[in-house]
């Protein structure tokens, strides 16, 4: 009983920093925020100083009535696709470069750079890669699989520009999660893989018997987040398409975004409540992924 | 995880098979077609940031874009002298150092009790940081300014870098992190005597050293290319403000101009370059770097 | 808290005057920094001389600047002079958010320093809500390349509207290159709903209500599908402002002709030098109404101003003709002061492109005008309206099918 005292004292101790950081910084404004979504809160309101009125669940019906945000909502579930894509691609490059070859640093270094760009430049790169006459298309053609005439430009396409925008959450992403695979793997020993060579298991049965059952942990906290991260994708769209072409990439946090930001037109009751939605559904998701991933892990 | 203990066996370097070159060949070209898909945007825009614009030409006409005939450190001069850019740089240098220092060691310290301890209230906490990942946070910006304002501390570095150190990310990461660290090596230490503050600096940094790092460089990137929340912070006091904020301004003034886009990219990112080169091979060993 | 707040406030505000008996002004300019630096601060310390007893701190905002304007509004540090444009002026007084600057400055004074139009735009009901700033005009001038032109087979630049579409068929069928870019989803007042206006077409009835739905509206759009979706319009006209594209186009000798603001010369200059040097500026072509669309920045006095009487000094200071005039000699920008109607500097023409485009847009201020008011909930009736006439771009709408849907949501969705 003492013991478990003392221990109940030091772990407060040692989580009191973060605790009361989150509680002044993320808590309260979370909870403020989540309470706004009940609220008419507009600007007209806001300029003459007056505070948020309750209005129940009226801000949920506009926004659920809203076309705009049902396409939006939409978009982002479809934007889902890139998770199991992104975190397969990862962990298999992960698995790559862990073994020390002569220049894998190099291989390693490099493929780390497009984490450390920022969206702003990496929209400009991109633009430039998917534009009518970028490079994309100087590929194809390079590969006789499209002609001069043909060429379109991917960020103005209806049915490309979604795929295009997912390409650079994938660019972006996967040496941000190779890094944390890469991590993982070195909890690993050795004596298995080796065990499992010597039993005869080829590369394909080692990654899929091996690493993956061994990296659940792992796998757990980047399919949360890359799943987070792609229900909640933004910025790749504001900088690259602003939601177009016809919608066809206007996300949910754009909606947010844009009632938030949009202006002396502003109404923080919508944009609230919007982010709440979005937020019950990335929630429902978290819930999935543990279930999948959480039953080996232990404390 | 119990396979592993204490006392691993010193790792033999696996020598590498030339036995298969067929294999080998195989594995560095499928190596060098990642690279070129993660660097190829980057060297274009290096390649369109040093050439000289006033010939005319297109920032399309491959392969030549590729391989300026003329070069020039022009357009680079134009953005640093536009903008007198060493003064930001002081600053995200600033801003980018205290982040990263507080949310290690905030981070950290909150992570070892939810990775070892069991104490009443550990899941609701827990569940609680994991709950900050996923709750929209678009509108915490209008709060947290004004408690910033009622704390004295906006329009200072201080008040950019507390209310990002504490983050659901870094308390997870962590906590995975020390989650794999076998047990018997901490009841070793108990033990001994140690103190629970000497096993957390004395056994579970070293061992996470990996994932400290990769924290670390998470934490520099995000707060290098961070403009938004700088922004408003630091919205009365321009001095103050990052390199981030002062090339929106690029977007403003040279948006007719994708040479000087591209120069100023490369100077924004250079000095993240430059640490994560630097850094890399703290996080980015691999197998080698495992634990002996 | 509040209390305290206010404590302290008024703690600062003691400190302050007893230290000195000035006043401070806060202002925040859009866009302006680092460029025109010079001229800015310049005429800073001219207003600083004449009025001893204020200092001015000035900010230059960019992107963010309406968010850092609502945040500092909470905050209780609000600006004490801002520059925005016309849309924004009429959102922000729509909302509330600004003190009409006929109650600071008598309207007769008003009227006798700016066109009647240029005060006209920024008025909401019975007030004006900004001192009008430097302007620009959509239909400025035409700037065009004769090396293209001569390939073309062309001699002179297009006199009508009508000859633009002929001449971008031309062009691009014989160079390669693109004619000119028309704004086709620029923000606001500058893409179709201008057009409709240049041609002489209401954008809205006298209640605000969309009148946009007709045939003739229908057929000028369906005229410009026609252009696009044949490849005489570059195609990442959808997705970027009209005037970066064109610029940045131009300077690669891929675009023939920018319509618009002397200032695309400017960044030519910096870009091409060469081509530059051989650009010709001419007249451009007006729409059959004959009349000028374009737009202009003002000074707003905040609401939440601690200052206003300070505020509006330096407010009419930055936008009294010498000033704006001498705006104009940094910038080729056009005054909306009617002084400038008279001033000798626009007079002058030489061989330079920009003295040439100056000379002739600086004195036409008084053309100024968007062409309707802003309506109440613009962002998302300009958002729907965006989307349709991308509909149509793309095909997946008629021109007519388009712009009806357009109506029927911006009459749904209005507020006054």
């Amino acid at each position: 009983m003492q013991v478990h005292w003392r221990q109940s004292l030091m772990s407060y101790t040692f989580l009191a920093p973060a605790l009361i950081l989150l509680a002044v910084f993320t808590f309260y404004p979370l909870l403020y925020g989540a309470y706004l979504g009940f609220t008419e809160y507009s600007g007209a309101r806001f300029a003459n100083h007056l505070p948020p009125q309750w209005v129940g669940l009226k801000n949920f019906e506009t926004v659920l009535g809203d076309p705009l945000f049902r396409t939006a909502l939409a978009n982002s579930v479809k934007y889902l696709l890139v998770v199991p894509a992104l975190q397969l691609a990862s962990l298999a490059v992960a698995v790559l470069v862990a073994k020390n070859i002569p220049g894998i640093a190099l291989f390693r270094a490099a493929y780390y750079v497009p984490v450390i760009t920022s969206v702003s430049l990496a929209a400009v790169m991109w633009e430039w890669v998917f534009n009518r006459e970028g490079t994309l298309n100087w590929l194809l053609r390079a590969l006789h699989l499209t002609t001069p005439e043909a060429a379109f430009g991917w960020l103005n396409s209806e049915q490309w520009a979604f795929w295009a925008v997912m390409l650079v959450t994938f660019w972006r992403g996967f040496g941000y999660y190779m890094v944390l695979y890469l991590a993982g793997l070195q909890a690993i020993p050795e004596e298995l893989e080796e065990a499992a060579i010597l039993d005869g298991a080829s590369a394909w049965q080692r990654f899929w018997r091996v690493t993956v059952p061994l990296m659940r942990p792992t796998i757990l906290l980047c399919t949360l987040l890359s799943t987070i991260a792609a229900l909640r994708v933004l910025e790749e769209v504001l900088v690259l398409t602003n939601g177009g072409p016809l919608n066809s990439t206007y996300t949910a946090l754009m909606y947010v975004y844009a009632k938030a930001f949009q202006g002396f037109d502003f109404d923080y009751g919508v944009a609230s409540a919007a982010g709440l939605v979005v937020a019950l559904v990335a929630l429902l998701l978290s819930a999935l992924n543990f279930r999948f991933f959480h039953r080996e892990e232990q404390a | 995880m119990s396979a592993r203990t204490a006392a691993a066996p010193a790792r033999v370097a696996r020598p590498v098979s030339w036995r298969r070159p067929v294999n080998t060949a195989l594995r560095y070209a499928l190596l060098g077609v990642i690279l070129i898909f993660a660097v190829f945007p980057f060297v274009w825009t290096l390649a369109i940031a040093l050439t000289d614009k006033t010939a005319g030409s297109s920032i399309y006409a491959f392969p030549q874009s590729l391989l300026p005939s003329r070069v020039t450190l022009h357009n680079f001069v134009d953005v640093y002298r536009t903008f007198s850019l060493g003064k930001y740089l002081w600053n995200s240098v600033v801003i980018t150092g205290l982040t990263v220092l507080g949310t290690l060691l905030v981070s950290a310290l909150a992570a070892y009790p939810l990775a070892r301890f069991r104490f009443p209230g550990r899941g609701v906490i827990f569940g609680l940081i994991v709950l900050t990942l996923v709750l929209p946070g678009e509108t915490t910006f209008i709060v947290n300014t004004l408690t910033l304002k009622n704390l004295g501390l906006l329009g200072t570095h201080a008040g950019v870098v507390l209310p990002t150190i504490a983050g659901a990310f870094g308390i997870f990461l962590m906590r995975q992190a020390f989650l794999a660290i076998p047990a018997a090596l901490l009841e070793a230490a108990r033990l001994d005597g140690a103190s629970e503050l000497t096993i957390l600096t004395r056994i579970m940094l070293p061992l996470t050293r990996p994932s400290l790092a990769a924290l670390g460089i998470f934490t520099t990137v995000t707060t290098w290319n961070a403009y938004f929340w700088p922004m408003l912070v630091l919205s009365g006091a321009p001095d103050k403000a990052p390199l981030a904020v002062a090339v929106l301004k690029l977007k403003g003034q040279f948006n007719y101009d994708p040479f000087n886009i591209a120069a100023g990219s490369i100077i924004m990112m250079l000095p993240v370059l430059l640490v994560f080169l630097a850094a890399q091979r703290l996080f980015l060993r691999g197998m080698e770097g495992a634990v002996k | 808290m509040k209390r305290s707040v206010k404590a302290l406030t008024l703690g600062l505000a003691l400190v302050a005057s007893t230290a000195s008996a000035q006043t401070t002004v806060t202002f925040w300019t859009w866009y302006l920094s680092p460029k025109f630096d010079g001229y800015i601060k310049d005429t800073i310390s001219a207003f600083e001389k004449a009025n001893p007893g204020i200092k001015v701190q000035w900010f230059d905002k960019q992107d963010s600047m309406v968010q850092d304007f609502i945040a500092s509004v909470n905050l209780g540090s609000a600006p004490d002079v801002v520059n925005l444009n016309i849309d924004e002026t009429q959102k922000a007084a729509q909302n509330g958010f600004l003190t009409a600057v006929n109650s600071l400055t008598s309207p007769a004074t008003l009227r006798s320093t700016f066109y009647p139009q240029s005060l006209s735009n920024f008025t909401s009901g019975a007030n004006t809500y900004a001192y009008p700033w430097y302007g620009w005009l959509n239909e400025g001038v035409l700037l065009y390349n004769p090396e293209l032109f001569k390939k073309a087979g062309l001699t002179r630049a297009p006199r009508t509207a009508s000859e633009m579409l002929t001449y971008a068929k031309t062009i691009k069928d014989k160079t390669g290159a693109y004619a000119w870019v028309p704004a086709l989803k620029d923000p606001n007042t500058a893409s179709f709903l201008g057009y409709f206006y240049a041609e002489g077409l209401p954008v809205t009835d006298a209640s605000g209500k969309a009148a946009f739905n007709t045939p003739a509206h229908a057929s000028l759009l369906a005229q410009y599908v026609t252009l696009y979706r044949g490849g005489y319009v570059p195609e990442d006209a959808v997705r970027r402002e009209a005037f970066q594209l064109a610029t940045e186009l131009y300077a690669q000798n891929r675009v023939a002709m920018i319509i618009g603001g002397p200032q695309a010369l400017t960044r030519i200059k910096d870009t091409n030098p060469g081509l530059y040097a051989k650009t010709v500026v001419t007249q451009a072509p007006l729409g059959k109404a004959g009349v000028q669309t374009g737009g202009s920045m003002g000074l707003v006095i905040p609401k939440a101003s601690r200052n206003p009487q300070a505020a509006a000094k330096l407010a009419a200071f930055f936008t009294n003709n010498a000033n704006q005039l001498a705006f104009a000699r940094v910038v080729p920008v056009v005054p909306t002061t009617k002084g400038a109607q008279t001033s000798t500097q626009f007079k002058t023409t030489g061989s330079d492109p920009v003295a040439r485009a100056t000379a002739l847009v600086g004195a036409s201020g008084r053309l100024i005008n968007p062409g309707y008011r802003a309506p109440g909930n613009s962002d998302d009736l300009y958002k729907n309206f965006n989307d349709n006439i991308e509909a149509a771009l793309l095909g997946k709408k008629t021109a007519q099918q388009a712009l009806a849907d357009a109506a029927t949501y911006w009459n749904a969705n209005l507020k006054k």
